[in-house]
This record gives structure tokens, C-alpha cells and sequence, in this order.
């Protein structure tokens, strides 16, 4: 009996975690917990075990010094960094300025409103990683816009929910940091495969609105003309649009002999540069040759693109890393709320006081699963996971299929942050063995997560979404007319087509890699050359970024001979999207 | 009773007090970041002791902070079962994972964390990187994080008990699942009326 549990400790560990969590005790002490009472009988069992635990009491004297680990780690303190930034601009209503003027210009169109707050939620989400902000503001301001002017309730608060859920796709996304950490990969690179398959997503969003409105034209009808306060003058805005795209196109290719690569973001960052100052200029002047609702769009929407070409686009072009992006958004978004008088010292306190809380669960939770993976390495708890998803039938691909349906199941009931600190160091090395490449890897991981804030009941974007639309009928305060509340099973059947479009973009990210690949910039060109993942120094700042906590998940040291390269020709090229046809 | 729960009122105002400062520190890291970013890229030089004081910033920030988590609420949770109890069910969750989960936890913690602490402080053992900081105030805060953690720890059993024995309100019912994170409660109000 007891060599059949010392020999079957990693099971038993693993299943009594899941009761341990179910049990509803904060999820980082149960991880602790979890990870202690084990080591207590693992140091106990291992000699009845066949050297299958490797155990002893002084191995906890281990455990300052991981924690140690979990706080000089650069990577994370992106964390708060870009929560504080989206705090900020969220407070400072942007997300309020934003949806006013979006849902101006998409307005006259059948679903505007719903496009303009996929494409709010786009915005708001490339500027911070927090879902529950976007959501709050969005049901505040959106879902009584568009329960007056007669859309669907299930439409209304699904397309709402899942907009703000994007944020956890978008780079700068926490998520995403999250998972670079534990997969050992740069930020940067995460955010750069990510950010195809966040624009593909957010185009699917759209395509689902537009297919609704063919089908169901009452479903999301367009604005009345009395409930366009901005007017009309989409032409004047349509040249406009015109006239940056040329502009930054003739820009680009101006740049492109000196700059290379950076030539289309720094002339993106002109031709935005170049409107808005046209339309500062138009209105100050008083001449208004542009309509005032370009002028309102245009100066409205620029100031948060140029924080997120700030952010975004020095993380990219290599200038910044991840971290310091954050920064620098951050003291962006100070300065942006304060140009518009509305940074207060208590909002500045509470923006403060929201980060703390936030960065201290989620950086106990990875102190939990430290404590956790201590004892469960110890009782080759890795290895076990290995064994059972290495021989999944089918490869790669097999893998990929029963991984995420595993997390799809998995993210009805845990948040992404549980699901990436506990789950994914158990995959990564599985998935890097198999040689899939673990950007892509991630990226698909972050999708497929994205659900866990969508699933009904317990979708936490849903829930968000419930605490602020009405629960009562009230009288609208423009038509006067009394408007029935939302019910839970609305906001519930809203939310299933979503899902339905992430599972899809599940698949498409499977079947076509390309889109998150492109994060190796040249590299996918030139073919045929073994090239490795090393961690980038140009474009990190002293330290590498990937910082490797996972056991078997090190990094190749640049200089080193490359002990990873296969070793037959016919091994698979681990820095290869696998080809499935 | 009535001493201990004055008691935890006590150890509730004093872990509030340094969560909500240590907030600043946030703010502390952010700027240094920011101006440890312009500084490389300007003058292309960089100082290991303002690089590493940014990470020192973070830290002081979720370990001193974790105790005022605590005491508010807001360490996530499973509710997947939790939430569909009754209130005496959840109060007896709580109070088994304060005795079973938190407690063991931090006062083993307590007592691997004075000894490493007190070593490099007497080794006054400084960063491995050039011009890096001294060590030891570093994992002082984790100690300290875990010092703070444990009175916390206990102030909420004695609260837990006094809930359940209907002595005191319960400042923080579990909601249908973890709070939000919206900054203000007024967004929770009903906008509509």
C-alpha cells in the first residue's frame, strides 16, 4: 500500500490539488498548502518510493530563495505597470471619450454601435492587460445606448463582454506576460506573435456583427438621426483618412532605405502626428474645414494611439523592452489624464491602491505554485505529465487538440492566472519536446484562456457586465420610455457565439501559424538556416528577459555550442512552425 | 473576546496602514523604470542599483501589501463550490483554510525566512551584478511580507470566529465571485435611475 502510493505520488498529488482548490480557500495558500502537506509525506514515503521521490526535509530551505527568485524578476514588474496605465486612462475617461465618438462615426450604420465597441474594446485593450475595466466602462456607457435605440439584449452584452476580453489577447497584455515568464520566452516576442491573431480575432468579431445585422437587421439596428449630436460629415473624414494613409505610405517609403524595418511604424507615427495637429490647427484656427466630427474623431482617438505606438511600438522596434514600455505608458497616461484636468490625488490613490491589490494575488499565487512545484518536481510530478501527453497520438497536432480542449474545459472554472501559474509550466516542456514552437504555443494558450472570462455562469468579464447593467426596469433618460433590464440569461446566450468565434480562432491559429511566426521578423525569410531561440540582448536591456524559472526550460546561453539542435536530420526543427497538410 | 477583537482591529488598521502606503511605491517603480529607460537610451548608461531598485520597489509592493489583500478580500479564489454554499459552510471553509492552508504556511515560512535573512545581513552579501545593491533588505521584505502575512492571519481567525458566533457583521461576504477590480464601488451603483 504504501510503495503503490510513494510510487503514485505525482497523481495523487495533482488530484488532491483540485479538491484543495475546489475547496474555495484563496488559491495561493491552497497552492502552499497543497506543496507542503506532500513534501511532508513525500520526505516520509521516498524510501518506500524506488527512488521515484526525491525528497528531504532541508530541500525547503530552497523555498527563500525561490521566493527571492519570484521578486527580482523583471520580467513581472510589467504587471503593474500596465495595469496602473489602464487605470489611469481608464479613470481619466478615455474609455468614456472613446465610445462617444466611435459611436458617432460607425453610428448611421446597421450594428455601429456594436462595431464601435469592438473596436473601443480593441483600443482600450492595446493600452492596458485589465479585462474588468473595459467591461465596467463599456456596459456603463454602451449597453444603455444600445438597449435605447432597440438592440438585441443578447447581442448588446455579449459583443460588450467579449470586447473587453480582448484585452487579455492584445499585447500589453498581463496574460501574456505571465506566460512568457513561465515558458521562458522574451515579452517582446510574445507580444509580437500575438498581435496578428488580436487583430484577426477582433476582425472575426466584427464579421459575426455584420453577419447579425444581414441576417437579423432589428437585432442591432443603426442610429436614429436625432441621436447623431456629432452630425454628419463621414466625407470630409473619409478624405482625411486618405490623405494620412498616403502620406504615411509616401513616408514609409522614403524611410525604408535608412530605417529598414522601423520605416512603417515610425511613418504610422508621423502620418497619426500629422492629423491630429491638421485637426488641433482646424479647430484653434476656426476655419473648420474638416467636419467637427472628424475633428472630434481625430482628436479624440489620436492621443491614445500615440501611447500605444509609445508602448507598442518601442517594444517592438526593440527600443524598449516590455518593462520599460510599461513605464513609460504609464507616466504617458499620467501625463495624458492630466492634460485633461481629470487626474485627481484620489484617483491617483485608488489607481494606486487597485494596482496593489492586483499585483499582490497574482504574485502570490506564482509564490503558491512555487511551493507547489517545489514537492511536485520532487515527486518527478513533471515527468508523469510527460509520459502522459507525449505518446498522445497524432504528433504535434494531437497534442495541441487534447492541450486545448484541456484548457478550454479547464477555464470554466479557473482564471487564467491559476490556469497559466499552474498549468502551463506542466506543458511547456511537454510542448518544446515535441518541438512546437512556444510563442506560438503561448499565443494559442492566451486564445483558448481568453474563454475562461466568457464561459457561463462563470465568466468573470460576464460577471462584470452583470454588476453594471440594469437589473430593474427604468425609464430611459432620452426616449422616457420604460426600458426592460437585462437578464442573466441574456448576458449568458450573448456570450456563447463569442465563445464559439474564440474556438474558431483556436483552430485558425493552429492551421495557419504564420500569423503568430511573424514575431521572427526575418528569420521566416531566410529558411533553411537552424536558427534557436536565444535570448535577444539587443533587444532586452542588461538582462535577458526570459528568465527561465521553469526547470527544463533554460535557454541556451548565447556563445555556447548549440546543444539543442537535433541531431539527426530527419529530428524536427524546433524553430519551424510544423507544417500539418 | 472583546480583547482580542480589539486586537484585531489593531493588527486590521496596522496592515491597511502599510498596504496603503506601500501603494506610493507603485508609483516609486514606475517613474524609476521610466527614468531608468530614458537614461539608457539618452546617455546609453545604465546603473545596476537603479535597475535592481525597481524590482526592490515591486517587491516591497506585493509582499508588505499581501497582508492587506488579505484582510480585504481580495486574493482569488475557486468559487465554483465556495459560492453555492451556505454563509456557515463558507465560515467554516474560511476558518479550516486560515488554520490548515495559511497558518502552517507562514510560520514555516517565519521560520526558514529569519535565519536566511539574518545570514546575509551578517554576510552583508551584495548583488552579484557590478554597482548592484546590498542584499539583505531585499529579503527582509519577504520576511517582513510574512511577518505581517501571519498577524494578519491571525486577526482574521479571531474575526472569523467572532462572525461566527454572531459577534460581528462579516466586512467582506464573499460576492458571487471575486470582486472586480473596478477601483470605485460607485460603479456598481445603478446608473440608470
Amino acid at each position: 500500500m504504501l510503495e503503490f502510493i510513494a510510487q503514485n505520488m505525482a497523481p495523487i498529488m495533482f488530484a488532491s490539488l483540485i479538491i484543495f482548490l475546489l475547496l474555495g480557500y484563496p488559491v495561493a495558500f491552497a497552492l502552499a498548502a497543497n506543496g507542503l502537506f506532500f513534501f511532508a509525506i513525500g520526505v516520509e514515503l521516498a524510501p518506500y518510493s524506488g527512488g521515484e521521490i526525491t525528497l528531504f526535509w532541508p530541500l525547503l530551505g530552497a523555498l527563500p530563495d525561490r521566493f527571492w527568485g519570484v521578486m527580482s524578476n523583471d520580467t513581472l514588474l510589467a504587471i503593474p505597470f500596465f495595469t496602473f496605465m489602464g487605470l489611469i486612462l481608464e479613470r481619466s475617461g478615455m474609455a468614456e471619450d472613446l465610445l462617444d465618438t466611435v459611436g458617432q462615426l460607425f453610428g448611421p450604420i446597421r450594428g455601429g454601435l456594436a462595431y464601435a465597441v469592438i473596436l473601443v474594446g480593441a483600443l482600450l485593450a492595446a493600452t492596458t492587460g485589465v479585462v474588468a475595466a473595459s467591461v465596467i466602462s463599456m456596459g456603463l456607457i454602451s449597453l444603455p445606448i444600445m438597449l435605447r435605440y432597440g438592440y438585441d439584449r443578447r447581442v448588446a452584452s455579449g459583443v460588450i463582454a467579449a470586447s473587453g476580453t480582448l484585452a487579455q489577447i492584445i499585447p500589453p497584455s498581463l496574460v501574456l506576460i505571465v506566460l512568457a515568464d513561465q515558458l521562458g520566452k522574451s515579452v517582446g516576442d510574445m507580444y509580437a506573435g500575438a498581435i496578428v491573431p488580436g487583430m484577426v480575432l477582433t476582425g472575426l468579431y466584427m464579421l459575426y456583427v455584420f453577419g447579425l445585422t444581414v441576417l437579423y437587421p432589428k437585432s442591432a439596428p443603426a442610429l436614429p438621426l436625432e441621436a447623431r449630436t456629432l452630425g454628419s460629415g463621414v466625407v470630409s473624414f473619409i478624405v482625411m483618412a486618405v490623405i494620412v494613409i498616403a502620406l504615411t505610405w509616401l513616408l514609409e517609403h522614403f524611410l525604408v532605405p535608412s530605417q529598414g524595418d522601423n520605416a512603417g511604424i515610425l511613418a504610422t507615427s508621423a502620418g497619426i502626428l500629422a492629423a491630429y495637429f491638421i485637426a488641433v490647427a482646424d479647430k484653434v484656427s476656426g476655419f473648420n474645414i474638416l467636419s467637427r466630427l472628424t475633428q472630434q474623431v481625430i482628436i479624440v482617438l489620436i492621443p491614445p494611439l500615440a501611447l500605444i505606438f509609445l508602448v507598442l511600438g518601442t517594444i517592438f522596434l526593440g527600443i524598449a523592452t516590455p518593462t520599460e514600455g510599461g513605464a513609460m505608458g504609464a507616466v504617458g497616461a499620467l501625463v495624458l489624464a492630466l492634460s485633461k484636468r481629470r487626474l485627481s490625488f484620489d484617483l491617483l490613490k485608488q489607481a494606486l491602491a487597485a494596482t496593489t491589490r492586483l499585483s499582490s494575488f497574482v504574485m502570490f499565487i506564482l509564490i503558491g505554485a512555487r511551493v507547489f512545484s517545489l514537492t511536485f518536481y520532487g515527486v518527478n510530478g513533471h515527468l508523469w505529465v510527460e509520459h502522459l501527453l507525449i505518446n498522445l497520438p497524432g504528433g504535434q497536432l494531437g497534442f495541441l487538440i487534447v492541450v486545448n480542449i484541456l484548457v478550454f474545459i479547464l477555464a470554466f472554472f479557473l482564471d487564467f492566472f491559476e490556469l497559466a501559474f499552474i498549468i502551463v509550466p506542466l506543458l511547456g516542456p511537454v510542448a518544446e519536446k515535441l518541438g512546437i514552437d512556444l510563442i506560438w504555443f503561448g499565443v494559442l494558450l492566451g486564445i483558448n484562456m481568453q474563454t475562461s472570462f466568457m464561459h457561463p455562469p462563470f465568466g468573470f468579464a460576464l460577471f462584470y457586465l452583470r454588476s453594471v447593467a440594469a437589473k430593474v426596469p427604468y425609464i430611459d433618460k432620452i426616449t422616457k420610455l420604460r426600458t426592460e433590464p437585462v437578464t442573466t440569461a441574456q448576458i449568458y446566450w450573448g456570450a456563447v457565439p463569442f465563445v464559439i468565434i474564440q474556438v474558431i480562432m483556436v483552430c485558425l491559429a493552429i492551421a495557419f501559424p504564420q500569423m503568430i511566426m511573424r514575431y521572427k521578423g526575418d528569420a521566416e525569410t531566410n529558411k533553411g538556416s537552424i536558427e534557436m531561440q536565444l535570448p535577444d540582448i539587443g533587444k532586452n536591456s542588461t538582462k535577458p528577459m526570459g528568465t527561465g524559472n521553469t526547470p527544463g526550460l533554460e535557454l541556451a546561453p548565447l556563445g555556447m555550442p548549440d546543444t539543442k539542435k537535433p541531431a539527426t536530420p530527419a529530428a524536427p526543427d524546433l524553430s519551424q512552425p510544423p507544417k500539418f497538410n | 473576546m472583546a480583547a482580542l477583537l480589539t486586537l484585531s482591529r489593531l493588527i486590521d488598521a496596522t496592515t491597511e496602514f502599510i498596504g496603503k502606503a506601500v501603494s506610493w511605491l507603485v508609483l516609486a517603480a514606475v517613474l524609476v523604470s521610466a527614468g531608468n529607460a530614458i537614461v539608457r537610451k539618452v546617455f546609453d548608461t545604465s546603473s545596476n542599483a537603479w535597475l535592481e531598485a525597481q524590482w526592490y520597489l515591486f517587491g516591497a509592493v506585493f509582499f508588505l501589501a499581501a497582508a492587506y489583500t488579505l484582510k480585504q478580500n481580495e486574493h482569488i479564489r475557486i468559487d465554483i463550490f465556495y459560492g453555492s454554499r451556505s454563509k456557515q459552510t463558507q465560515d467554516r471553509i474560511e476558518l479550516f483554510g486560515l488554520l490548515f492552508f495559511l497558518m502552517p504556511f507562514c510560520l514555516l515560512m517565519l521560520w526558514l525566512l529569519v535565519p536566511y535573512t539574518l545570514e546575509a545581513f551578517h554576510s552583508g552579501e551584495m548583488s552579484a551584478a557590478a554597482g548592484g545593491l546590498i542584499l539583505w533588505p531585499s529579503k527582509a521584505l519577504i520576511l517582513g511580507g510574512f511577518v505581517l502575512l501571519t498577524i494578519q492571519g491571525v486577526s482574521e481567525i479571531i474575526k472569523r470566529i467572532a462572525i461566527m458566533n454572531g459577534l460581528m457583521d462579516d466586512p467582506n461576504p464573499h460576492l458571487a465571485s471575486h470582486a472586480p477590480l473596478d477601483m470605485a464601488p460607485e460603479v456598481k451603483g445603478d446608473n440608470h435611475a
